[in-house]
């Protein structure tokens, strides 16, 4: 599956790029699926749904995780995952409902390294950083790990002018990790802020579900913020507005498309045109 | 307590030891919650208005909206012309209906970073007092983008020029209270506590059921105790035996002594100095924990 790629003008001429960014960069791996669609009811065939890029015929974007969507931007073989090995811990001796040591050690366990993976890349051929979340990783909550290695990431993305690429999919901040867990929020935003400083184009993804400290922090800060349709974006989430507010929250609230009507962000892209569309933007901005 | 980061690299001692531990020891952490949110208890204009006593509050956001939740404005202290931010909470209920109970929408971000660069054109110092449950849960909120607005207010703290001092009073809740307390020293009064979740959403998360609040508060390491052994925060500010509410004047002399005692040494550091230990302050503030052998190597060769 590919699509086209368009020409650009550049000093007056049109270079019509011959190039095709294909859908994904590598195949995708398998991911745990329903048996049916939950918007159509349509049932599922996983081989075909994979091939789709974990896209229902309906429209529905099945929520992927940290590796598939390493697959899906990074170019095969181009991915360099950094700082692998910082590990989190439980500081704050959390114990409830369960230890936050277990939760720690069965998530990693089942192959999972962290809410935040982070490394370097070719998106279709251009060097990126790339940061995904992982929303399997205690809901993808920003952590102390998670922070530090997005933090490290953007500082070294500045030193070496490579642009940033973001995907978010998180609850927030991490509470079994107290105050620190919060402390992220400042933390990434003055790595951030250098990003910036320097003068480096940073793409933030917004996947479902994006919430609390991470869309207050990071991941509505993008030159461009893009978004899965359909994914749910916001602060707090519709539970506790309609528990903290008595409220009536109209169909289709914190969705992507509300959000773009709300300004907050610039483009509702359908997944298996984000490549292109990075591709378009990254030779934009450093074109 | 181990030493920390603040304390080895700028050589500022930790305060806590003056702390008469009479009191602090026989409060609960369920008791410290109270504290913080007794409705006596001094709130911002109270402090503000002993500090300088010829404030003058300034309004709106220049967008849409003023946002009574929290106050801001000018004043004189130690003589010269300083911006004050505070969340106020109300008094009455009218007022707490009107002020939202201190928790802001997206306005009151977007007020504070309005005169904050009034700030940096004038180079006036700023202190920022924190007292809010959190930013405002509402559907209006969303509309109007509050997660950007924190996000956005967060990230220009660290590129504000001139000195910033911020004190905890009551409650510092969640991304809401972090909007306002992106600063060069962060203090706390004893009673007050500082959290990434509130007692009662955090039960709400673990258990859905809010009432187990209790139980949460001795879980989240809230009280300003726990913070400053974190190293979160640089000073703790004792209050009176009995809390800030039996002694409004000897609380805001102690607040105001421990503020100016940090913001004086910042007044006269180079702007490049004072952003750089700013952004060092919280990208290393879990330099505690980070020294773990667990969380991997420290330092990373350049690219
Ligand atoms: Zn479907």
């Amino acid at each position: 599956m590919s699509l086209p790629f368009r020409g650009r003008v550049r000093e007056g001429v049109l270079l019509v790029s011959m190039v095709h960014v294909p859908v994904t960069g590598t195949k995708l791996p398998p991911i745990a699926l329903s048996t049916n669609c939950p918007s159509c009811g349509v049932g599922l065939v996983p081989e075909e749904l994979r091939e789709q890029a974990y896209v229902c015929d309906c429209g529905h974007h099945f929520r992927m995780h940290g590796d598939a969507w390493i697959a899906l931007l990074a170019d095969e073989g181009s991915w360099r995952e950094r700082w692998a090995d910082v590990r989190p811990h439980d500081l704050l001796d959390w114990k409830v409902p369960k230890p936050y040591q277990q939760t720690i050690d069965q998530a990693r366990q089942e192959g999972l390294n962290e809410a935040v993976r982070t490394g370097t890349a070719t998106l279709a051929g251009r060097p990126v950083w790339l940061g995904v979340f992982d929303f399997r990783f205690v809901g993808g909550t920003l952590s102390i790990v998670a922070g530090e290695r997005l933090a490290r990431g953007f500082e070294q993305a500045a030193a070496s002018h490579t642009p940033y690429v973001l995907v978010t999919a998180s609850g927030g901040a991490r509470m079994q990790e107290g105050v620190l867990a919060l402390m992220q929020l400042a933390k990434v935003n003055a790595a951030l802020g250098r990003l910036h400083a320097a003068r480096v184009p940073y793409f933030s993804v917004l996947t479902d579900p994006t919430f609390g400290g991470v869309s207050a922090s990071l991941a509505l800060l993008g030159d461009v913020n893009l978004a899965e349709p359909g994914a749910a974006i916001g602060f707090t989430g519709a539970r506790v507005i309609k528990q903290a507010t008595y409220a009536d929250l109209p169909p289709g609230f914190q969705s992507a498309e509300f959000q773009l009507e709300c300004g907050q962000v610039d483009l509702v892209v359908p997944r298996v045109e984000l490549r292109e569309r990075l591709a378009r933007l990254l030779d934009l901005y450093t074109g | 307590m181990p030493a920390n980061f603040w304390s080895r690299t700028l050589g500022l001692s930790w305060e806590f030891g003056t702390m008469r531990p009479r009191e602090r020891d026989t409060l609960s952490v369920w008791q410290v919650v109270e504290l913080a949110r007794h409705p006596d208890r001094p709130y911002s204009l109270d402090y503000i208005k002993r500090m300088a006593p010829d404030f003058v509050e300034l309004h709106g956001d220049r967008i849409s909206h003023d946002d009574p939740a929290l106050v801001a404005g000018l004043g004189t202290w130690h003589g010269r012309t300083t911006v004050f931010f505070g969340h106020q909470k109300g008094r009455t209920l009218a007022e707490r209906v009107r002020r939202n109970w201190g928790m802001m929408h997206p306005e009151g971000y977007r007020k504070a970073l309005r005169i904050a660069r009034q700030a940096v054109k004038f180079g006036f110092p700023i202190v920022s007092l924190v007292d809010t449950p959190g930013a405002f849960p509402g559907a209006a909120a969303e509309e109007r983008g509050i997660a950007a607005a924190i996000a956005g207010a967060i990230m220009e703290w660290f590129e504000t020029p001139v000195p910033i001092v911020a004190a905890v009073i009551g409650e510092g809740g969640s991304g809401g209270a972090l909007g306002m307390a992106v600063a060069d020293r962060v203090l706390m009064l004893e009673n007050s506590t500082y959290s990434v979740a509130s007692p009662e959403a955090a039960a709400s998360i673990v258990w859905r059921d809010n009432a187990r609040k209790v139980e949460a508060a001795d879980q989240l390491q809230l009280t300003s105790r726990d913070l400053l052994a974190m190293g979160v925060v640089e000073e703790v500010v004792p209050e009176p035996e009995g809390g800030a509410h039996v002694d409004y004047e000897g609380t805001a002399v102690a607040l105001e002594n421990a503020l100016w005692r940090h913001l004086q040494p910042l007044l006269t550091m180079p702007v490049d100095e004072l952003l750089q230990h700013r952004y060092e302050r919280f990208r290393y503030i879990d330099s505690l924990i980070a020294a773990h052998p667990d969380f991997g190597p420290k330092v990373e060769p350049k690219v």
